[in-house]
């Protein structure tokens, strides 16, 4: 879920990462979205700036699961949260981060990373907030899926700042941010979890900065930062840097924090929440996307689906790969067909999004099974079927040898490529071969070889 | 005599069609006939419009969101959730009177019982089942005593959303003059029978009707209408719970039993019961001569007031009662119970379908009913295997004495010898317009020279109207009870059934019986068989008869075959192979080394080879061809697999897998039955397959698909796995001509055509002498003698049989 968020983190120069390890919030918020099991070793070793052992370190887990072991000390090591010395067999843990750690978790000094509340009474309560988020996140959500529909009236597009960041990430495409379409990569992240949905849309965003020439780390900080509020208050706005400013503004289009523009206070929202919680519930419970984590989808084995929902979004969203028939009050009927999953694959959404997505929003009459399976095997199986259907033709980039004078000079070249296994086709009574592109540079060796003596 | 024992549904037109009834017109009345129902639908035409009217209007009073255009006219939400809807099972849809209703919810069985009597069953799988308000479905809820209020004040109660105006005025338009009317037989005498005193004051104003009354001396009057207690059940039909326990002494003890029979709907609608003023606690009615029924029901029929025919069994004291009682070790299940209850509501015998899952006791239902109504009985069946089954089955578990029973086929042609007795035959038996030998016209003279209390129609979905009509204008029958397992056709002539038999009085659920381990749990699969390169070269080029023999010969698929049959031979199952198209069938059979059954095989080979798949552990596989779709009862059976079948039939995808739903071991722990569907890929076969198993999927099966059987390349004396030997198999499937692609003709559920005349025709052919042309080119000739040579080789060449013949 937050595999999105880790895997940036890792991709990070160790330069980099070490600057971001200044600030507490952002240890705090990368401890979070560590395993349980890195999460142990490292608070075992924040506190003790001496190198711990391997032996140490094998002996914290039995010998079945060393794997999850092995795992979590290679995803420590390329966070450079951890370095190992081969030399005395023993593991220290990265200085910088291990001070701001224990800064955020004594409430050291630097106590004003996690941001300055207001003193006074809060004008904003929790209720405007949780609506607030929905609204915002709701409407880039919804000006996406609108694209792919007739729809009878349109709701107001969100602010020109996503919708730039919709453009340049690639989640839509068109001629200019008010004439867009949804693309392929777009119709994947409708359905995504919240919280994968956040991240993805926030890397863009990091990606796009980073672009104009903002640091990273600073907007990296802030967004940990962010992540760290307590939702409900109000934080002052006054302390913050310049590009911090800015990023206040952006993240306020996407419902993430409640900021208005030249006031000098802001408040985290539920959506903020997400960004530092390991999975997306709890914290997405008041977001109606949040709200279909309860599950309301019963699909039978008989193809037909029933959706117990009232959200256009989530409508629109089954619209992608379902066929609606008929629709109540509180249930959507539709059916899983043939064409309308060839519509989903056309549309770049694969059977494993769609497969996914069906069992996460599973009605609770779904997952009380015998089997456990929340989908039907069948169901599933048809769905992945349907995607092989159209994946028949197998492609291999090669090279095509013909016009060959003589048969003799055919068969010598032709046996050559086949001996070393390089041969994909050919046809004797043409005298064609093809030839597999990386073996391609011997066969060809073979024959200059050939045609010189 | 038979004029006066029509079936309650006939309709004006239809009647003239009987009343000029002779073998002559039944051509072109068959064409006629589909167009009845239709008919009578189109009263459901007006409503529709009201509905989109309704719809339209309401439209443009709300304001409809983004999403409102993906729908289009399948938008309700304009219809408002009642404050407790979480409470309530179902939705309605007013656009197509479809219901949809939650399984989970705790109100849901009772709303399954009351649905299964209005509706239609459309899909029934685990959690939210489909049901569907037609006007025939309504005919059969009205016909089993429910009233227009009770159906829509349950509807209401049960319903999230109010009842949309267009359902009920749809129910009313088809239950408001429906059903009201009842023509009852009582002591030899005719009386239109109404629980509502002005229609039948009404129809006594009609000149044509109230000069055809007949006025006695001896009953009491009110209004002129002669008035009698509405009649209760204090029938108990025997082998039910309540017949063992409680034996009913007055009125009151089963005045109780009535509304346990109604079960659940009583229960929610008794409280519109006790509303009801006087009037309906006593049925009015006047008499009317024997010889005006005929009249007296088209006149009824013209007023709109179609009469519904009751058999008041009890006080018929014409017809010699037979002596036949279940025995008292036989106990029916619940739901041959409620089927029963459904057919014997008031205390008498209406006509109509009841529709119970293959292997799920139809043949104890129809026996039970036999032992109620203990009139004399015909039973109809499709072949001769299922006639001596039917006999079986009826000595096995009730009294009657063996003497009683008269087989008519056209092996056995006796008569029972007292005054009443039950007779099994075929439906060609029956329904034979041929010159017929001496025997057989004289049995048949004796058939329809008497009186029937009752007759089965077994398998009821596989005649086409021309036949029945036929028989049911030559048998006399009070009674109709039509048994099937799969009311569904290809083309739409299951809608006749409505009229010709009666409407469908009970649909089991499949999937409940299953749970219940009353039938067995089925684990289906369909395996795809990649065609070989070579036969896929062919067959993208060949014709499509021939294209369908390649893909059924395809080699792989052979060895999937043979894959399984090993596989679930190891594993102690007994294994049926079908196969529809029977050069296939041999070829399998023959290549494999396992006996077989086809229409040409004979009667007594046939009995055999089933015995011996039935007893011989040496046996566990036979191979059959359509003859054992429907009616072999082989219990042992645990695994099926198909081979090649009839185009996208639902049906007989439904019957096959019936095959192994009564399997004995059922019950063991953690059982499963194998269905196995073998499709060669990328060939037409695919795509029916996936019609043909649309029934079963609405019934809740699901069918998983193997794309690769795992370990089938390592199996030792593989088949077709050198190229050479492929290719020598597609050299003689090209070398066949195309009849062999064809399906077997004759002698399966889907043709008229019965055993008896197959055997007719087979002997005429021989007696025919052959011209020399005919030896040189003539098909049939060398169709023949193909399949003859084909046995005698069966016999020499497979060692099982011999040996089998050897021993007897």
């Amino acid at each position: 879920m937050v595999g999105g968020v880790r895997d940036y983190l890792e991709s990070l120069p160790e330069a980099v990462l070490t600057r971001l390890f200044q600030s507490p919030a952002s240890c705090l918020a990368i401890l979070r979205l560590l395993s349980p099991l890195a999460k142990t070793y490292l608070l075992d070793m924040v506190f003790t700036d001496a190198p711990v052992s391997l032996d140490r370190i094998d002996q914290l887990v039995k010998p079945e699961h060393r794997s999850a072991q092995v795992e979590a000390i290679e995803k420590l090591r390329h966070l450079h949260l951890i370095k190992e010395r081969y030399a005395s067999k023993t593991i220290v843990a990265n200085s910088t981060f291990c001070t701001s750690l224990r800064c955020a978790l004594t409430a050291g000094p630097a106590n004003e990373k996690f941001g300055v509340p207001c003193d006074d009474r809060s004008s904003v309560t929790m209720d405007f907030l949780t609506e607030y988020s929905r609204t915002k996140w709701e409407s880039i959500l919804h000006f996406m899926v609108q694209s792919t529909i007739e729809i009878a009236e349109s709701l107001p597009p969100p602010a020109t700042g996503a919708l730039n960041l919709l453009q340049q990430s690639g989640l839509m495409a068109g001629p200019s941010p008010t004439r867009l379409h949804i693309t392929s990569e777009g119709f994947q992240f409708l359905l995504q979890d919240p919280n994968t949905q956040v991240w993805s849309l926030l890397l863009h965003y990091l990606h796009l900065a980073s672009k104009i020439g903002r640091d990273e780390v600073d907007v990296l900080n802030f967004i940990f930062m962010l992540g760290s509020l307590e939702v409900g208050k109000e934080y002052a706005a006054q302390d913050i840097s310049p590009t911090q400013q800015q990023i206040l503004v952006d993240v306020a289009d996407l419902g993430i924090i409640y900021h208005v523009p030249e006031s000098k206070r802001f408040a985290p929202t539920p959506l903020a929440q997400i960004l530092t919680s390991e999975n997306g519930d709890g914290a997405a419970e008041n977001t109606d996307a949040g709200k279909s984590l309860k599950g309301f989808i019963i699909l039978e084995t008989n193809f037909r689906m029933y959706a117990y929902t009232d959200s256009t979004l989530q409508i629109c969203i089954l619209n992608l790969f379902c066929d609606l028939k008929s629709r109540f009050s509180n249930l959507v009927v539709g059916r899983i067909s043939r064409e309308s999953v060839r519509r989903a694959f056309h549309n770049g959404i694969t059977a494993d999004q769609i497969i996914q997505y069906l069992t996460v929003h599973a009605h609770d009459q779904m997952k009380q099974t015998d089997s456990g399976q929340i989908l039907a095997p069948t169901i599933s199986d048809q769905i992945k079927l349907w995607q092989l259907e159209l994946d028949r033709f197998v492609s291999n980039s090669g090279f095509l040898y013909r016009d060959f004078a003589t048969a003799q000079e055919y068969n010598l070249i032709v046996n050559y490529a086949q001996e070393m296994g390089a041969l994909m086709w050919k046809n004797d009574s043409r005298r064609m071969f093809f030839v597999d592109r990386d073996s391609n540079r011997k066969v060809l060796e073979y024959v200059n070889r050939k045609m010189t003596s | 005599m038979s004029k006066r024992r029509r079936q309650p549904t006939s309709y004006a037109g239809f009647d003239d069609a009987f009343d000029s009834d002779s073998e002559a017109t039944v051509g072109s009345s068959d064409e006629e006939l589909p167009e009845l129902p239709r008919l009578k639908l189109n009263c459901g035409d007006p409503d529709d419009e009201l509905v989109v009217r309704e719809a339209a209007s309401l439209h443009t009073q709300r304001t409809s969101d983004s999403v409102a255009n993906i729908f289009g006219k399948g938008d309700f939400s304009y219809l408002d959730l009642k404050p407790d809807h979480e409470h309530r099972p179902l939705w309605i849809n007013p656009e197509d009177g479809r219901i949809i209703l939650e399984c989970f919810s705790p109100l849901a069985e009772q709303a399954q019982d009351f649905l299964v009597t209005i509706a239609e069953p459309v899909s029934r799988p685990a959690h939210i089942h489909e049901y569907r308000i037609t006007t025939y479905s309504l005919y059969a809820a009205v016909s089993v005593g429910l009233e227009t209020e009770d159906i829509i004040s349950v509807l209401n109660r049960l319903s999230k959303v109010p009842v949309p105006k267009s359902v009920v005025a749809f129910v009313h338009t088809c239950t408001v003059s429906y059903g009201k009317v009842k023509l009852v037989l009582k002591h030899n005498r005719y009386f239109v029978e109404s629980a509502h005193a002005e229609i039948l004051q009404m129809m006594l104003r009609d000149p044509v009707l109230s000069n055809l009354r007949i006025v006695g001396g001896d009953q009491t009057f009110r209004d002129g209408l002669l008035v009698q207690p509405r009649p209760i059940n204090d029938l108990v039909i025997p082998g039910t719970h309540s017949a063992s326990t409680i034996k009913p002494i007055d009125g009151s003890v089963t005045q109780h039993q009535k509304e346990g029979d109604v079960g659940g709907i009583s229960a929610l609608v008794n409280v519109d019961k006790d509303d009801d003023d006087d009037d309906t606690e006593a049925v009015h009615s006047f008499e009317i001569a024997p010889e005006s029924v005929e009249e007296v029901k088209k006149r009824c029929q013209e007023i709109d007031y179609p009469v519904l025919e009751e058999y008041d069994f009890r006080n018929d004291t014409r017809n010699p009662n037979l002596d036949i009682d279940l025995k008292p070790s036989t106990q029916i299940r619940p739901y041959q119970e409620k089927s029963l209850s459904k057919m014997f509501g008031n205390g008498r015998a209406r006509s109509g379908i009841i529709v119970l899952p293959c292997g799920a006791g139809k043949t104890l239902v129809g026996i039970t009913a036999a032992c109620t109504i203990r009139k004399s009985v015909i039973v109809l069946c499709t072949s001769s295997v299922s006639v001596m089954q039917w006999r079986q089955q009826f000595l096995q578990w009730c009294t009657i004495k063996p003497e009683d029973i008269s087989v008519f086929t056209s092996e056995s042609k006796e008569k029972f010898q007292g005054e009443s007795g039950l007779v099994v035959s075929t439906y060609s038996m029956v329904a034979n317009t041929r010159n017929r030998s001496h025997d057989s016209q004289k049995m048949m003279d004796f058939l329809t020279s008497r009186e029937w209390g009752f007759i089965i129609l077994d398998e009821v979905h596989v005649v086409p109207a021309a036949m029945f009509r036929r028989v049911v204008t030559t048998i006399a029958a009070h009674t109709k009870l039509g048994l099937t397992a799969t009311l569904v056709r290809e083309d739409d002539k299951i809608d006749d059934l409505n009229f010709l038999i009666g409407p469908k009085l009970y649909e089991a659920n499949w999937m409940d019986l299953a749970q219940k381990g009353h039938i067995a749990n089925v684990q289906c699969a369909e395996v795809w068989c990649p065609m070989t390169s070579e036969f896929y070269q062919e067959y993208i080029v060949a014709d499509p008869r021939k294209g369908m023999l390649l893909y059924i010969m395809n080699p792989t698929k052979f060895q999937a075959c043979q894959f399984l049959i090993e596989y679930h031979e190891r594993r102690g199952d007994k294994i049926i192979v079908f196969s529809d198209n029977v050069y296939a069938l041999k070829a399998y059979a023959l290549k494999l080394g396992k006996p077989f059954i086809f229409g040409a095989t004979p009667q007594q080979e046939r009995m055999t080879i089933l015995k011996n798949f039935q007893f011989n552990d040496a046996v566990n596989t036979i191979f059959l061809s359509k003859v054992g779709d429907t009616s072999i009862d082989l219990p042992e059976a645990t695994c099926l697999i198909q081979i090649s079948s009839h185009y996208g039939s639902r049906r007989q995808e439904a019957q096959r897998l019936g095959r192994i739903l009564r399997a004995k071991r059922r019950n063991d722990e953690g059982f499963n039955a194998f269905f196995y569907s073998l499709v060669s890929k990328d060939t037409l076969e695919m795509y029916y397959s996936t019609k043909r198993q649309a029934f079963l999927v609405d019934q809740g099966y699901a069918f998983k698909v193997i794309t690769h059987l795992l370990g089938m390349e390592k199996l030792p004396n593989l088949a077709y796995s050198l190229l050479s030997e492929r290719k020598e198999l597609l050299q003689m499937v090209l070398l066949q001509s195309e009849d062999a692609a064809g399906l077997e003709i004759g002698d399966d559920a889907d043709s008229a055509v019965g055993r008896g005349q197959l055997k007719s025709s087979k002997v005429k052919a021989r007696k025919t002498q052959g011209s020399l042309a005919s030896l040189a080119g003539g098909e049939d000739m060398a169709y023949i003698e193909y399949n003859k040579s084909k046995n005698k080789e069966l016999k020499k060449h497979h060692p099982v049989i011999s040996k089998l013949y050897y021993k007897k």
